[in-house]
């Protein structure tokens, strides 16, 4: 009894910092505006016209895509008990799968009516989640430390894609595929002209998949039997073991649900640009681990997560704009770390999660 | 020192300790060793999937009736041969190459690779020993390069042109990395102790950061005026670890920028560091709280502080491989440093996480980086190769269960156990006793 109010009371305590944290974020924007308002020519005005801009919400929405579905993933597949931390992995070998296979089917072709672009997005999912299928065998069928072969899965992933694009390309980078293999703007007529929200409605489907699959993943976690498998399986596996569900199934399922959702973000990223960029650390570039980050900081809430990761890629986004704002000495360079900053400086303030019980341990059921 | 206050129970305890390190170790080697054959089989799988994709004039090789733009078996006897300079005769009916010289070209490229990843790799084995996943090493080798190459440059003005004034250099140049480095190591270490930030994240995160921090110093403050690219102002001759070849008749040529006094510093390093994880009172405390966290706290160990300072030290080593980098290999910070850091991880895990096995470990795998070299040229296959065998190696090592599984159908698993087992107790026996 008194146990369960401690752990309630530390719930409550842990909810009220998390909301702490953000009305601290919201805040700051708040003082930004302010100053803006205030001292109009300064650097918080032009900070502020950029924020409210509706090309930045554009933006901002479009970088948000890779890493909510990473996100998304991670949740599902730390939840189930298993700690992904190759989320990076699974985006980079979907990101030039998604290039890959449009190239090869043809950009500008169709397979049975089905346009390339959307043949190479289905693609790239499907390399993630056959990535995903091998990092859950080594995590489930062979014990393997969840840590180790997460990074495994990174840096194979790293190594795998610039080698291919390689020998398809003659360079880490894959060709321009041009407009016929990057997504259209989808514009929803009479919503998109709404002053800077109407960024919302003019955009391309991977967008609006986002919008879709935040609420999706909150019901299916929140509120369906499979759901409610997976917070066991992490939490209390013996429990789930008990009532006859078998635990190496449903970690099974949320580890390939991590890869079908980073596949969907990853190839979503590279099929935006129309071409895979492999050069150092890849076009993801940090993004998967952005990820763990933000669904973190959302305490595994996918609506929390999705706040997180837009706050992230709102910073991508002032800062990339900022870049191109003349007169200020602070080099882009400098400017590029932010959100990386930002991911640590959350981290540190939101210091250790509530991780499920049972993540990283492997689970023997004792029936045999 | 603590190891007197302890009791029955805290000595009885290390010797758990002693013997879990001692009965894994055959056992690690055998991991390793099958994970690299592993890795490199797939690795072969890869290169002939990826023979059918690419396009080529003729067929390298057939099999089952299907050609193959690559040969595997060709590609890893052209990077073995490569990483030796061409010792053997390929394609050819006599054995050796009778035009090989010991100090070729591919040879001094493999010890290049070998001496850089020795300090990579020690530099990840010190976190993992205790217990920490420090995948900084990366960011930490640039940010101590930059620190070489910089103050080295500087204070070259100060000191005369010659053999002291190099020495000098040098040594100045070696302790401002590992201060750099190991600055920027206790970074995610202060982070995780006092804020519980997952390390792994914070030091991916802080290798972006490193990255782009140090262009910017770079191209505001240190580069060089004569420069095209983001660089430092070369650091003169004398300042620079140069080959033998420099000073003597022989050696192995210039342009294979293989020193070896760096390589010789190596290995004395490696014996440093072994002695002061095995033997020292720190080491023990540091892999306890690797091992055995709580027990640590229990016997006295201040968890938090050995964090940070475990950190520092694998962010130093770090960072004398960066500085090794900057004064033997390009000698000037220069943007776009290799990826020794990411390398680094998997000689460590290659080497068991143990000093003494990084010698092999990073031999290795600077073979296979050297190697991957003369595949691109003389073969076509990518040198991004590397990078897959890379991630690989990882993962075989990472799933024991799977080689104890396949090993338990080979060979009846329980006997050979017990022979290990014996064999472990009377090793420890011997050692044990000094303590006492």
């Amino acid at each position: 009894m008194s146990n369960a109010n401690a752990d309630a009371q530390s719930t409550l305590r842990n909810l009220s910092y998390r909301q702490g944290l953000a009305v601290g974020t919201v805040g700051v924007f708040v003082l930004v505006g302010l100053l803006g308002v205030i001292f109009p020519g300064s650097i918080a005005n032009d900070l502020f016209r950029i924020i409210t801009s509706r090309s930045t919400l554009s933006s901002a929405l479009r970088l948000s895509v890779p890493i909510v579905f990473a996100a998304l993933g991670g949740i599902f597949a730390e939840k189930s008990g298993v700690i992904n931390i190759g989320l990076e992995g699974l985006l980079i070998i979907s990101a030039f799968t998604g290039v890959l296979v449009t190239d090869l089917v043809g950009a500008s072709s169709s397979v049975f009516f089905v346009p390339a672009v959307w043949v190479g997005f289905l693609a790239g999912i499907l390399a993630s989640t056959l990535f995903s299928l091998l990092f859950a065998i080594v995590c489930i069928e062979f014990r393997a430390d969840q840590i180790i072969a997460g990074l495994a899965v990174w840096l194979i992933a790293l190594g795998l894609a610039p080698f291919a694009a390689n020998v398809k390309y003659g360079s880490p980078n894959s060709d321009n595929l041009g407009s016929a293999g990057t997504f259209d703007q989808w514009t929803i007529p009479v919503l998109s002209d709404i002053p800077v929200l109407g960024a919302v409605f003019d955009a391309t489907p991977v967008v609006y998949l986002m919008l879709l699959a935040v609420p999706l993943t909150w019901f299916v976690l929140n509120h369906t039997s499979f759901g409610k498998w997976i917070q066991a399986s992490g939490e209390n596996p013996k429990a789930l073991d008990t009532v006859g569900v078998n635990v190496n199934r449903v970690r099974y399922a949320g580890v390939l649900l991590s890869g079908v959702l980073s596949g969907v973000g990853g190839a979503a990223l590279s099929l935006s640009l129309g071409q895979f960029i492999g050069n150092g650390q890849t076009m993801v570039n940090g993004k998967g681990f952005i990820a763990i980050v933000a669904f973190l900081f959302g305490n595994y809430n996918p609506i929390g997560a999705f706040g997180a990761s837009f706050l992230f890629a709102g910073l991508e986004a002032v800062q990339l704009r900022l870049q191109q704002v003349p007169g200020y000495a602070i080099p882009d360079t400098l400017i590029q770390t932010v959100p990386y900053v930002t991911v640590i400086v959350v981290l540190a303030l939101v210091g250790k999660t509530k991780i499920p019980k049972a993540a990283g341990e492997h689970y023997e059921s004792g029936d045999d | 020192m603590s190891g007197e206050s302890e009791s029955g129970g805290g000595r009885s305890a290390r010797d758990a300790l002693e013997r879990l390190v001692g009965l894994s170790a055959v056992e690690r080697l055998l991991i390793s060793l099958a994970a690299l054959v592993l890795a490199v089989l797939v690795g072969g799988v890869l290169i002939l999937v990826s023979g059918r994709v690419a396009t080529c004039q003729t067929a390298a090789a057939t099999y089952f009736g299907v050609g193959f733009c690559y040969d595997p078996i060709q590609v890893y006897l052209v990077l073995f041969n490569g990483a030796l300079g061409g010792l053997f005769a390929l394609n050819d009916p006599a054995l050796f190459n009778p035009n090989w010289n010991l100090f070729n070209f591919g040879l001094a490229l493999t010890l290049k690779e070998t001496t850089l990843l020795i300090f990579t790799g020690l530099s990840v084995a010190v976190a993992f020993r205790a217990g920490l996943f420090n995948i900084g090493t990366q960011g930490q080798l640039i940010i101590g390069a930059l620190a070489t190459g910089v103050t080295v440059f500087y204070a070259s003005a100060l000191v005369p042109a010659s053999v002291v004034g190099g020495v000098l250099l040098i040594t100045l140049g070696v302790t401002v990395g590992a201060v750099g480095g190991g600055l920027y190591g206790a970074i995610p270490g202060a982070l995780k102790a006092y804020a519980d930030a997952n390390e792994v994240i914070t030091t991916i995160m802080l290798n972006f950061i490193a990255a782009r921090v140090a262009f910017v110093l770079v191209s505001e403050f240190f580069k060089n005026p004569d420069s095209q690219v983001v660089e430092t102002t070369p650091i003169p001759d004398f300042g620079l670890l140069l080959p033998v070849s420099s000073v003597l008749p022989f050696g192995f040529p210039q342009g294979g920028d293989f020193s070896l006094i760096a390589l010789l510093f190596g290995l004395v390093f490696v014996g440093a560091l072994y002695y002061l994880i095995e033997r020292t009172s720190f080491g023990y405390d540091l892999r306890t709280s690797g091992l055995q966290p709580d027990a640590a706290e229990y016997g006295g160990v201040d968890a938090k502080r050995t964090t940070v300072t475990s950190m520092a030290l694998s962010g130093a080593i770090g960072g004398i491989g960066g500085a090794v980098w900057v004064l033997m290999v390009v000698g000037r910070w220069q943007t776009g440093v290799p990826a020794f850091g990411f390398d680094g991880i998997t000689v460590s895990i290659l080497a068991g996480n143990n000093p003494l096995g990084v010698i092999p470990a990073a031999l290795l795998f600077g073979t296979l980086k050297s190697g991957s070299l003369a595949v691109q040229f003389q073969t076509g296959v990518p040198k991004q190769l590397v990078g897959v065998l890379r991630g690989l190696i990882i993962l075989f090592v990472a799933m024991p269960e799977f080689f104890r599984l396949l090993g338990s159908r080979v060979v009846d698993f329980d006997t050979n156990e017990k022979t290990v087992t014996t064999d472990g107790g009377s090793v420890d026996d011997t050692g044990g006793d000094d303590d006492e």
